[in-house]
């Protein structure tokens, strides 16, 4: 299927339905023979918290970065607000937090925020919100290279909330954090989900996809298993009490 | 906090500026490379300083032996020299991880997102590139100081042009480096694709160098070949827009291998139009004659008065050549009395006409034989010294041999003394205020209070 179908096909579906922020259709990836993303498509809206659920070498980060436009796709179409997003303006919609990155080691962390808070024109009242938001201020006079695993994931998700963009992609957002922790950046997540922004997270970890999110797209072997809330997965399964754990299971 | 909103794709410089120059800092490389060109540099200017000293004492007697004592050559290019090997071998790993460490640590998917433009990021780059060069050059700047201290004269027009061949020569690596970053997946890939174009330039001069025909061309594009017509005191604009033109192109192919989301078959297709328009560009430039000899001694000149007859000749002047071009004689000619007349006459023609070898010309019996044609008359000449060509030259105008004036003769600048003086500053000096500066540039930053009031007040409210 060529882009231009991707899209009409799209259209037809959700024909007299609000134009939703990123409409990802047919979004393909192959690596060789190996289909690494296989057809996928949804829709995220605005103010909403979409999990992108599945065990290692489900194609989550592929998605992820497929979209973001940081790694070439094969085919498929990203539209936002009706408009198709050619690679070059996905950066107007959308920002990607990758995983596993150590952004800008040399430089102490306060260098780092401010660096983005000027590229985005932010106040230091935005920077500072962000660091209070994620306990930075222990650690902004260190180097990147010396944060821990949890500093360095509050580092990346405090440039998330530094960019103003209304789309934010983040990779494994809860990996580094203890089950306290876990739930205060769950809560950050969510006030910025309240003010509008829309946040698509790839996790691995399903008790915390189940307390932050509010719809799931479940992904195994590059292809979409299941789109929609809990209740609607626990209806398609048929299991009306089970928890995310158990849908994934029955569906995968 | 803030709401949601469309970015402007038009963001300030000034903090990617910034940003990029305090990586180029933060890295050990450049301070590395920094350190080990105190005493490289140092050793030079030492060893240039002695000898151009000790051949000043004997000069001091004689003026004529003055007249060969340029420092352009003998303590300007040897001090540079060093400069220029620091720069070929370790500048490249410098420049490498301006954008190498991005890549290595992920960053680059970070970099790509903000709203800049491809080429935008790789301007920054290479700015910072060239403040990394500008950093690099302090050793050697600081010889061209001492020298003036010890008394030593310099020109400035030849030291200038000596400086921006420097330059051009050192954003050409950095180009070139930061292209090797672009399409290499990791550093170490990285500077050997850079070396294989500085060490490579090596390996054209010493192999092709003065080969006939094709190698001719190939030896061409030797980067170091670049920078020994400034160091003749030349200042070729053709030459000078073709580097600009070669950094140009680096550069936008390094911008079209920068965003890791464009298909490999999209940046191929780029590559080749960036590199066809980077062709006619170069093809267009090399046609530029336009060159001054900088030099203060007019080496690549004939003496003014010889100049202003040979610009008063209207007619075109025709060369014929039968000596093959790998023969010393060619070079010599070349030098001495072709590159000259095409830059004083408004119109010469030279044809190469002898054996393609010198092998092959032995059995010729006008082997060696240079044949001038202007006006309708022709004459012979087998010598390559401007001082039988020129009255040859005049005779077939029809014009007197100019008279030259004295004040034309440069005097030369000869300095008796050594370069002892210098050794504890590139010794001593100089390395421990680099060492201060990496310091200075590793301490932690002055932490911004509004950053943390914030959370101050929050601690207050919990309490």
């Amino acid at each position: 299927m060529d882009v231009a179908s991707h899209e009409d096909a799209a259209e037809t579906q959700d024909a007299g339905r609000p134009d939703p922020l990123l409409r990802v259709a047919g979004l393909t990836k192959r690596y060789g023979d190996q289909a690494a993303l296989a057809d996928i498509s949804f829709d995220v809206q605005a103010g909403e918290v979409l999990g992108l659920i599945g065990p290692n070498g489900a194609g989550k980060t592929t998605l992820l970065e497929a979209v973001a436009g940081v790694l070439p796709a094969d085919a498929g179409a990203i539209v936002s607000r009706g408009d198709r997003l050619p690679l070059a303006r996905r950066r107007e919609v959308m920002f990607y937090l990758p995983d596993g990155i150590q952004p800008y080691r040399d430089q102490p962390v306060a260098r780092v925020l401010t660096f983005f808070a000027g590229v985005y024109r932010r106040s230091s009242g935005d920077v500072a919100g962000a660091v209070a938001s994620l306990g930075l201020a222990p650690v902004l006079g260190k180097r990147v290279q010396s944060l821990s695993k949890g500093y360095n994931r509050r580092l990346l998700l405090a440039l998330g909330l530094i960019a103003p963009h209304p789309l934010l992609l983040m990779d494994e957002p809860f990996d580094g954090f203890d089950l306290r922790q876990s739930r205060a950046i769950g809560g950050v997540l969510r006030q910025a989900a309240a003010k509008g922004r829309a946040l698509v997270l790839a996790i691995h970890q399903l008790m915390d996809a189940q307390r932050v999110c509010d719809r799931f797209i479940l992904l195994a072997d590059g292809r979409v298993r299941g789109v929609g809330t809990l209740a609607d997965l626990r209806a398609r399964t048929g299991l009306p009490a089970a928890n995310l754990e158990e849908v994934f299971l029955a569906l995968t | 906090m803030h709401s949601p909103e469309m970015p402007s794709f038009y963001a300030p410089l000034r903090p990617l500026l910034a940003k990029e120059i305090r990586e180029v800092l933060g890295g050990r490389a450049l301070w590395i490379m920094l350190l080990l060109l105190c005493p490289l540099v140092g050793y030079s200017f030492f060893q240039a300083v002695s000898l151009y000293g000790e051949a000043s004492t004997a000069a001091l007697q004689s003026p004529v032996l003055a007249r060969s004592l340029s420092p352009l050559d003998g303590v300007l290019v040897p001090s540079f020299g060093a400069f220029y090997v620091a720069v070929t071998l370790l500048f490249p790993f410098v420049a490498i991880r301006v954008l190498g460490h991005e890549k290595e640590s992920g960053a680059l998917r970070l970099l790509v997102q903000l709203p800049y433009r491809s080429a935008t990021l790789i301007a920054a780059k290479l700015a910072a590139v060239l403040a990394a060069w500008l950093l690099a050059s302090l050793p050697v700047l600081s010889a061209l100081a001492i020298w003036r201290a010890l008394g030593g004269h310099m020109a400035a027009a030849e030291t200038l042009n000596l400086l921006l061949g420097h330059l051009l020569y050192g954003a050409l690596v950095g180009a070139i480096a930061l292209f090797a970053a672009a399409v290499s997946e990791s550093a170490a890939t990285a500077a050997i694709v850079a070396l294989a174009f500085t060490i490579g330039s090596w390996v054209l001069d010493f192999t092709v160098a003065g080969q006939p025909g094709v190698f001719a061309w190939i030896s061409q594009m030797s980067l170091t070949q670049t920078l020994h017509v400034f160091e003749q005191g030349m200042f070729s604009v053709g030459l000078v827009l073709g580097i600009a033109v070669a950094i140009a192109g680096f550069a936008a192919l390094a911008a079209i291998w920068l965003p890791p989301g464009v298909a490999p078959r999209t940046k191929l297709v780029r590559s080749f139009g960036c590199m066809a328009a980077a062709t006619i560009l170069f093809a267009a430039v090399s046609r530029i004659g336009l060159a001054a000899d900088v030099t203060e001694d007019r080496r690549n000149s004939f003496s003014a008065a010889d100049q202003r007859a040979l610009a008063a000749l209207a007619k075109p002047l025709m060369v014929t050549v039968h000596l093959a071009p790998e023969d010393p004689r060619y070079v010599d000619l070349g030098r001495n009395v072709l590159a000259k007349l095409g830059r004083a006459l408004p119109d010469l023609s030279v044809r190469l006409a002898g054996a393609r070898t010198l092998a092959a010309g032995s059995g010729d019996d006008r082997y060696g034989e240079i044949e001038y044609a202007y006006g309708g008359r022709r004459d012979v000449s087998r010598s390559t010294s401007p001082r039988e060509i020129l009255p040859l030259i005049y005779g077939l105008a029809d014009v007197p041999v100019p008279t030259p004036a004295g004040a034309d003769e440069y005097p030369g600048y000869p300095l008796a003394g050594d370069g002892y003086a210098a050794l504890p500053w590139f010794f001593g000096g100089l390395p421990l205020a680099i060492g201060f500066a990496w310091w200075r540039t590793r301490r932690p930053p002055r932490i911004d209070p509004e950053l943390i009031k914030q959370n101050k007040e929050d601690a207050h409210e919990d309490q």
